[in-house]
């Protein structure tokens, strides 16, 4: 299956803010992306326990199993206002 | 009656100068007898750091979708409440508004507190981020709320 990945604030510093596609096992779970996207940009450890994830725009619980064509974010603490 | 339309214009996000006129347009209405503005503004310090540039940036699709909640949670709670909530994106200048609430209700109580739950839900509900600049040329994303439930 195919992914599209968006990242923001301190999150698009790692990943950067443009859209990113990731192919995965049809089986994948967010975790599984999680350790794709750590071993490309390790930097990303030391962010992801501050992260909200939302997948499709409902934000993810555990470890849900991601489906095909689905869009993953990466959402550092908010400060808007 | 076309409600849904409505409602996204009274959640909005803009890249341009907020029209704080147009906005209170979006909720007046001759049954209320108050309206309350709440502007949101660029500050030029951060703690003892001097603030010299500001850019928001959102995860739009979401951030429109849970503006939209917060909107029409508030008017259900209360009846003949009227809410719109607009906040820019982009670069703002100092003093500039970042974020524009306007209530209206037909008492004033209800419109105070349905202001200052809009403005809580949405630095804590709704994903988007203020990137600073500081006049030592050090830039930030700041991280204020874990993006909650809504």
């Amino acid at each position: 299956m195919r992914v599209r990945l968006v990242a923001f604030a301190t999150a698009s510093d790692v990943v950067g803010r443009e859209p990113l596609a990731f192919d995965l096992e049809s089986d994948a779970r967010l975790s599984d992306l999680r350790r794709r996207l750590e071993s490309e940009h390790p930097e990303l450890s030391d962010l992801w326990p501050r992260l909200a994830v939302a997948v499709d725009g409902e934000l993810a619980k555990d470890d849900p199993p991601l489906r095909d064509g689905v869009e993953v974010a990466l959402l550092p603490p908010v400060s808007g206002g | 009656m076309g409600a849904t339309t409505e409602i996204s214009a009274r959640a909005a996000l803009v890249r341009d100068a907020i029209d704080v006129a147009a906005v209170e347009r979006l909720v007046a209405d001759p049954s209320c007898g108050a309206v309350l503005l709440f502007l949101g503004t660029v500050r030029d310090h951060q703690g003892d750091r001097r603030v010299v540039r500001l850019e928001y940036s959102a995860y739009e699709p979401m951030a429109r979708e849970r503006l939209a909640t917060i909107v029409r949670e508030l008017e259900d709670h209360d009846d003949g409440l009227r809410v719109a909530i607009v906040h820019r994106l982009g670069d703002v200048p100092l003093g500039e508004a970042s974020v524009v609430i306007a209530v209206a209700s037909p008492h004033r109580e209800a419109a105070y507190e349905a202001s200052r739950t809009a403005l809580e839900r949405l630095k804590r509900e709704v994903p988007i981020w203020k990137r600073e600049t500081y006049d030592d040329g050090d830039e930030v994303w700041r991280e204020e709320e874990p993006l909650g439930a809504e």
